[in-house]
């Protein structure tokens, strides 16, 4: 080579940061036999043959199974030796072993990133396993292949990425909690966001749960205090997340902290406020599940924490013309004219002179990980033509414990929810003496949702012990298509239930037509006898379809996370990775993944929590350095890349002679390699896969194989 | 004997009709049919349900499942089904329990299974153009109608063109009675 | 001037034509031409051709449609069976293109062809949203003010919602034909049973005493939570099958009170002043008393 040539080539790589390391390579091929795996289409030994001949290689091998200790000792060996310095290893997938083979020759002392696979298994073997000739033909192309693309590869480093320590978890339901409390026990800082004034989430809503019949409340609140008084968890309710940007170690995250027009440090929840609301200012109550109505200024449960008030403007009547935003209007005689709730709050926390800001207030803040904990919903009746959702005697199974809870509608008493307005006013409240459960109410349905919503077989039949024992003349007539009571303890429950005299029928209700005084003649079907049933009730409870809670699909979206066909987030893998997710760093638990009860969130909230300490405790992350460069010289500045990052990874910027070029953050890059192909100059490499490599394995690939 | 012997039900099947009974009913319309759960929404409301019959919509779906076939023949249930489609409306599945009862007629009438009203509606929809046909026209008469309505009864084309239609259908292979 | 195809169907164009007189005076009077539909024939009913194959049941079908087709008109009925065959095979016509294209096939063989323009709807419908309920009201010469009216709606006038050409809200809890009886003055409550099956048709003629017992269930409901002066039904089967069950209970002594049916088309029409004996002449359970006490008030 001429001597400019050969300067201009050395520039060249010089200004490529190019690694090449200035020894020949010498190759060694492994071609294993995976037992019967690939040996059974491959004909090993002639693609050993046919390796060993290729330019670059010295050796050759075979064995049974190279990822075992002794099929990986033959490798080290070779290394050890000083036969090779650059490793193809002919095997089964890279997926599951490239790490294994990676550590092998890191082990024996090789530069990890000197290694290539041929997949002469999956993509070879398996693939054509009744054309023996023609799969040993293909494998011969594949190993050529990676032994041209291993004549180039270049001694990588690993890179090392700080992981922030913070964790944000989104929602405060018993999952949330559960996640937040491992989390900050075990000294992490946690962000706990939950867009309702309290946590508690679904579980606050219930009187009793299966199969201890323990209070619901009593089991929840002594840990909601916990969460609010752990100096690890940063408390953010009435709050939402509005995005997320940066990858896994590196969230920034803008929370919107809505405006609830009452000073929360002020704020005693003593609850005069909302004694003096005037009947005019009612809205549907969402914690009793729309059978009663609150006030504009409330409370949301009396167990809340925080125990705050909220204005919830859309539904206040801005008593005596005081407007939102404002300073109060002053009377002819110099006083101020207030609203009630402003006047009787003894701290003055009622702030609604602030300014009205309907995007409230952002909060920034960096997490190294996200747990998403965001719950469920059930379906409104009101899909349900057939069952009469116009009659008040129709609820949902949500609206029925909190009926017969004590902090419900009704102070927990037993009455028609027709009569709900009654009791309120004072008036004589009819009782009712027969009710009827129907089950699979939009599960397991092809109008609705497929699945089966797992929690309701056993609380139908929990709701209807706990009714049964405190007024035992009561009939309960629960109609099941199947009887899903898998678990422990959970088949003895539904024996107790029949014990106790509650009627089980197999079979699911096909109408529901209304009858004078708001009673309802219920169409069954009893499966054992064989003929169709009817009866009159007084309230007809429907087991609806769990949902997962309104918002989750925009909150999946700006996660980046995928929702499955059925509607819930989508784990990693559904058997082996139930709280992770395809988004490094984001982990999902609760019923946000799938429905389940209680016992079984907790345990993938903790699960959740187990891998977000492992994921951060070692404080770095270890990244694969097969990600971009950007040559800044070869750069025009077109700024083609910066927008098709999918990662934001690469910006515009100004450095020296004022030009403006293309800047790579290597921390965000995932080497996705869009940016390499778009850019026009060719100004882009993707580490591990060059230009050259890539085009390399393809005339690889042409060459005429010697019959 | 009150058991229902799935063996010999399922050799049947193999050996005699080569073909199982369900997939029959799927290739006569009612391609749902395997959805069904079991779960008794149709027969909650369905009339011939309340009313007594024997073998309505969960129970006849049920039956051919497990390779009941000449067992129904004698049953008058499908010729019962009065096609109000209440059965369709509640059913979680969309197994439709209507074209299964429907299915079954049209493979009941293979094997000449209908009874006589149903018979005779077919032929006299063949002969006038009209399943009921009345000869009486003292009615029509009395309200100040024509004898004869607009129809194929009073245009003799269209009743050709009617019986043509007619011929082109599995009515031909059927011979349940003569289309000349 | 709007115009139909007046699809007659066969029972009423043989054993009730008083139905058909009621429709050839109330829709003239609102503006609306009848069109005779020359050369139709049974829809088919659920007994024919739908029990022995889907591609004849189409065929027989679309003939019929296409005769309202070919000049460019919908089809209307006053009979339930009609109006869900038609729906149903015309439904089936445009969502199966295999299907399609048989049922053409065969109807080529008479130089005809359907292609699912034309459609057929019942008249209840039309009265409701062509004509409405204030036109209606105008029209009346004689009212319903202070009678009850237990309706009849018929199960094919409901299901299957999905294929049936208008359907309503709720088809658990119909409103049309009570809408359209309140409009004549009457009071049409909601009842338990309102939605059931009266047994007609097939039912009927397979077993009658399986039907009686529906009907029976029928007239136990209407008896105790509606206490009606009349029923009024949008099906001719269920007028039939409501008329004549009353003497067959009334005679083993399941049925107290006699109460007269009647389609909605008739009570439109005596109400609207057309001869009673014309329009509602033919009927088991006697009507004389229900239309003199109509005409008497004003």
């Amino acid at each position: 080579m001429p001597n400019t040539t050969f300067l201009f080539f050395l520039t060249c790589l010089d200004n490529f940061g190019d690694k090449l390391s200035k020894e020949e390579p010498r190759i060694g091929v492994y071609v294993c036999h995976c037992g019967e795996n690939i040996a059974g289409a491959v004909d090993v030994e002639e693609v050993r043959r046919f390796a060993e001949k290729l330019p670059n290689v010295v050796i050759a091998r075979d064995y049974l199974f190279m990822c075992s200790d002794p099929g990986q000792e033959i490798i080290k060996k070779d290394i050890r030796d000083g036969l090779i310095n650059r490793v193809v290893v002919a095997s089964c997938t890279p997926k599951t072993h490239e790490p294994i083979f990676r550590r092998a020759c890191e082990a024996a002392g090789l530069n990890k990133y000197y290694l290539e696979m041929a997949n002469i298994r999956d993509q070879c073997a398996w693939a054509h396993w009744h054309e023996k000739k023609k799969a040993t033909e293909k494998a011969k192309y594949l190993v050529a292949s990676a032994v041209a693309k291993a004549r180039l590869l270049e001694p990588l480093e690993d890179r090392y990425v700080e992981m922030n320590q913070n964790v944000l978890v989104i929602g405060g339901g018993i999952s949330g909690i559960f996640a937040s409390l491992d989390l900050a026990n075990a000294g992490y800082k946690v962000y706990l966001v939950e867009k309702e004034p309290s946590i508690g989430g679904n579980m606050a809503k219930l009187d009793k749960t299966f199969p201890t019949n323990d209070c619901a409340s009593c089991i929840l609140t002594p840990l909601m205090v916990e969460v609010a008084n752990n100096e690890n968890i940063e408390l953010l309710t009435y709050s939402e997340v509005e995005s997320v940007e940066g990858s896994v170690g590196n969230f920034k995250v803008k929370i919107r902290r809505k405006q609830t027009w009452v000073d929360w440090d002020k704020c005693t929840g003593c609850g005069a406020c909302i004694n003096v609301c005037p009947p005019a200012a009612r809205v549907p109550n969402e914690f009793n599940e729309g059978l009663d109505e609150r006030g504009a200024i409330y409370i949301q449960f009396p167990q809340a924490v925080p125990r705050k008030a909220v204005i919830d403007i859309d539904a206040c009547v801005k008593c005596a013309g005081r407007e939102f935003g404002k300073p109060p209007k002053v009377s002819k005689d110099g006083r101020k004219i207030l609203a009630p709730c402003e006047k009787a709050c003894p701290t003055g926390a009622c702030l609604r002179d602030e300014p009205r800001d309907p995007e409230g207030s952002i909060l920034e803040i960096e997490v190294g990980a996200i747990i998403v904990a965001t719950g469920y919903r059930v379906m409104d009746k009101k899909y349900f033509k057939e069952f009469s959702p116009s009659s008040p005697n129709v609820i949902t199974a949500l609206q029925m414990e909190r009926l017969i809870s004590a902090t419900g509608p009704s102070d927990g008493k037993l009455i028609v929810p027709s009569d709900i307005k009654k009791y309120k006013e004072g008036k004589n409240a009819r009782e009712p003496k027969v009710i009827v459960y129907i089950s699979c109410v939009g599960s397991r349905s092809k109008r609705y949702h497929s699945y089966c919503s797992k929690i309701c077989c056993m609380y139908m039949l929990k709701q209807a012990m706990q009714l049964k024992e405190s007024y035992p003349d009561l009939d309960i007539y629960i109609f099941f298509i199947d009887v899903r009571t898998t678990g422990k303890d959970f088949d003895e429950y539904y024996m107790r239930c029949k014990e106790l005299g509650i009627h089980i029928i197999r079979g699911k209700v096909g109408g529901i037509n209304q009858l004078p005084n708001e009673r309802l003649l219920v169409r069954g079907y009893d499966s054992d006898i064989g003929k169709p049933v009817e009866l009159e009730s007084d309230i007809v409870v429907l087991a609806s379809a769990v949902e997962p809670s309104q918002g989750m699909e925009e909150l999946s979206r700006k996660l980046g996370i995928s929702i499955g066909i059925e509607g819930f987030l989508k784990e990693k893998h559904p058997k082996l990775y139930p709280v992770d997710t395809l988004s490094e760093g984001i982990f999902i638990c609760g019923c946000a993944q799938g429905p389940k009860d209680i016992p079984d969130s907790v345990a993938q909230a903790k699960a959740a929590a187990s891998s977000v300490m492992s994921l951060l405790s070692k404080g770095k992350m270890k990244v694969e350095p097969l990600i971009a460069e950007i040559d800044r010289d070869r750069c025009s500045g077109c700024g083609i890349c910066e927008p098709l990052c999918p990662y934001k990874a690469i910006t515009i910027t100004e450095k020296r002679k004022k030009e403006k070029k293309a800047e790579l953050n290597p921390a965000l890059c995932k080497g996705c390699g869009v940016c390499v192909v778009a850019c026009p100059s060719k100004a882009i490499k993707l580490h591990g896969y060059t230009f050259e490599q890539l085009l390399s394995q393809v005339e690889a690939l042409s060459i005429e194989l010697e019959r | 004997m009150n058991v229902i012997n799935l063996t010999y039900l399922r050799e049947r099947e193999k050996k005699e009709y080569g073909k199982r009974t369900i997939t029959v009913i799927q290739e006569f319309g009612a391609e749902n049919i395997a959805q069904c759960m079991q779960c008794g929404a149709c027969s909650s409301i369905c009339p011939l349900s309340i009313s007594g019959f024997e073998w309505y919509n969960k129970k006849l779906i049920k039956g051919i499942e497990l390779g009941l076939r000449d067992e129904f023949f004698d049953d008058p249930t499908p010729w019962a089904c009065v096609a109000c489609n209440r059965c369709s409306e509640v059913c979680p599945r969309d197994v439709n329990p209507f074209e299964v009862m429907f299915a079954m007629r049209r493979l009941m009438i293979e094997e000449f299974v209908i009874p006589p009203t149903a018979l005779e509606a077919l032929r006299s929809l063949y002969e006038h153009g009209h399943a009921i046909y009345v000869e009486n026209r003292k009615a029509r008469k009395a309200v100040g109608l024509d004898e004869k309505p607009p129809t194929t009864d009073s245009n003799e084309k269209a009743l050709e063109e009617l019986r043509i239609i007619l011929k082109n259908t599995r009515l031909i292979e059927l011979g349940l009675f003569p289309l000349k | 001037m709007k115009k139909y195809g007046l699809f007659l169907g066969c029972n009423i164009a043989f054993n009730r034509p008083d139905v058909e007189v009621s429709m050839r005076k109330v829709f003239p009077a609102f503006g609306i031409e009848l069109d005779n539909l020359d050369g139709q024939s049974c829809c088919p009913t659920w007994g024919t051709m739908p029990s022995v194959d889907l591609v004849g049941w189409c065929a027989v079908a679309a003939r019929n449609l296409a005769l309202g087709e070919e000049k460019g008109i919908d089809l209307i009925t006053a009979c339930n069976t009609c109006y869900s065959s038609l729906c149903e095979a015309r439904h089936k016509i445009l969502t199966d293109e295999k299907l399609y294209k048989k049922v053409n096939e065969v109807l080529s063989k008479i130089g005809k062809k359907y292609q699912g323009k034309s459609k057929c709807r019942h008249i209840a419908w039309v009265l409701y949203e062509d004509i409405g309920l204030e036109k209606i009201e105008e029209k009346l010469k004689y009212r319903l003010d202070g009678m009850r009216i237990a309706v009849q709606p018929g199960c094919h006038f409901l299901w299957p919602s999905e294929s049936l050409t208008e359907k309503e809200e709720d088809p658990f809890n119909p409103v049309i034909l009570r809408n359209l009886c309140e409009a004549l003055g009457a009071k049409a409550p909601y009842y338990s049973r309102l939605i059931d099956c009266c047994g007609a048709g097939a039912l009927k003629s397979t077993s009658p005493e399986k039907a009686l017992k529906l009907a029976e269930s029928k007239f136990k409901s209407i008896e105790e939570e509606v206490k009606a002066d009349l029923i009024v039904t949008t099906c001719s089967s269920c007028m039939i099958q409501l008329d004549e069950s009353q003497q067959k209970l009334k005679k083993i002594g399941k049925l107290k009170k006699e109460i007269p049916v009647f389609h909605y088309i008739q009570i439109l029409a005596i109400c609207m002043g057309f001869d009673p004996k014309k329009v509602a002449g033919i009927c088991i359970t006697p009507r004389d008393k229900i239309i003199r006490k109509i005409l008497e008030e004003k």
